[in-house]
């Protein structure tokens, strides 16, 4: 789990709205690989 | 309109929200306000075409951050205040006909970390003395959007129960020499086991010695962790298990999607002292007593704070844990 993006909006009415975005577990792993034979 | 009015008989304050009477009741599924927007459909709370974990602002909210003062003043016995505070809608996913527990471990794992920093923000506010993590699922529950959502309220004041909570642990620890009551509670089940429902590596689930709903269970932290926040990664993933394993079991139990009311209790933000006192766990509270019937808050309950239970936690338990480890989740 790696958590990509929060981005925070304001809606038309005032309220915040934030989006969480992320990377799921697999692309997590092979991304840790690549980090470690790099 | 939010304001709070202090009860002087029972020493809590009590949210007035009137604009919460015209909130959206059942709408059909097309017309879901927790669903995406939809391209030339109607604009819903996310003007997104999917999304992973949503939180927002609730449009009905009990607290509002810009509360003005009440126009009723109340009296010395009877003081009023704004019902300041947040109070947010957590969307698990963009899945209209999801629910926690059919959710990846995965997706329950990303949930735990969205929850965590909404501790963290909400808590950093000024005004904010307790982060009330919550979910109320299922229609017997009182829930008026059956989209897979829980909610926040960040309250200007610890709320009753975790109040009461805390005091019992306060005393506990001056009693026994800065021992954590809930450690020792957890030490206990572990030590008898009959009311064990999941164990993970760094988490319990357990139907309490003294629960007050026939198939309540809590979820510990092993280690006396604070808050949710305070859960390092390897401990949140092994909630997201163990919270999987429980809500299946649920499921199992009696062959539905079980209503529940799910309560995060943790340290308060107001700036005191809360090691050893506050132990991150997770409360459900499920209606039913069995298939096709539900336990009410009636005279006893309600009236007198005094539970009548009709099934032992023994019992109810080994009926859990035989759903749990039917259900097969790893």
């Amino acid at each position: 789990m790696i958590l990509v993006e929060k981005e925070r909006e304001q809606k038309d009415d005032g309220r915040y709205i934030i989006f969480y975005t992320f990377e799921d577990e697999a692309e997590e792993d092979e991304g840790s690989r690549e980090d470690s034979t790099s | 309109m939010n304001q709070l009015r202090w009860d002087p008989t029972l020493g809590e304050w009590v949210a007035y929200a009137t604009h919460r009477q015209d909130r959206t009741f059942h709408p059909p599924a097309e017309y879901c306000p927790l669903c995406p927007t939809k391209p030339g459909g109607f604009p819903t709370e996310v003007p997104r075409e999917s999304y992973d974990i949503v939180v927002f602002e609730n449009k009905f909210p009990s607290l509002k951050p810009d509360a003005p003062d009440p126009d009723e003043p109340g009296s010395a016995l009877t003081p009023t205040a704004p019902g300041r505070g947040v109070c947010e809608v957590v969307l698990y996913s963009d899945e209209h006909d999801a629910t926690l527990a059919g959710m990846s471990e995965e997706r329950i794992r990303n949930l735990v970390e969205v929850w965590a920093d909404r501790y963290e923000e909400l808590g950093s506010l000024d005004y904010v003395s307790y982060v009330f993590i919550f979910e109320n699922k299922g229609e017997a529950i009182g829930v008026t959007l059956s989209h897979p959502h829980g909610q926040i309220y960040a309250y200007p004041f610890v709320p009753p129960r975790p109040r009461k909570e805390l005091e019992a642990a306060g005393g506990y620890r001056e009693e026994n020499e800065g021992r954590c009551l809930h450690c020792d509670l957890l030490s206990e089940e572990h030590e008898d086991g009959r009311r064990l429902v999941a164990k993970g590596e760094h988490f319990t689930a357990f139907v309490p010695f003294y629960a007050h709903f026939p198939y309540e269970a809590h979820v510990y932290a092993r280690r006396c962790a604070p808050s949710i926040a305070d859960l390092a990664a390897e401990e949140r993933r092994d909630l997201a298990r163990v919270l999987k394993r429980l809500l299946m079991g649920y499921d199992r139990l009696f062959g539905f999607s079980l209503p529940y009311m799910m309560v995060m209790h943790q340290a308060p933000t107001n700036g005191e002292e809360h090691e050893g006192i506050a132990h991150f766990h997770i409360e459900f509270y499920p209606p039913n007593r069995t298939a096709d019937k539900l336990k009410y808050l009636a005279g006893s309950e309600t009236g007198a704070g005094a539970y009548i239970v009709d099934a032992l936690p023994e019992e109810t338990a080994m009926t859990l844990r035989e759903a749990v480890e039917g259900a097969g989740a790893s």
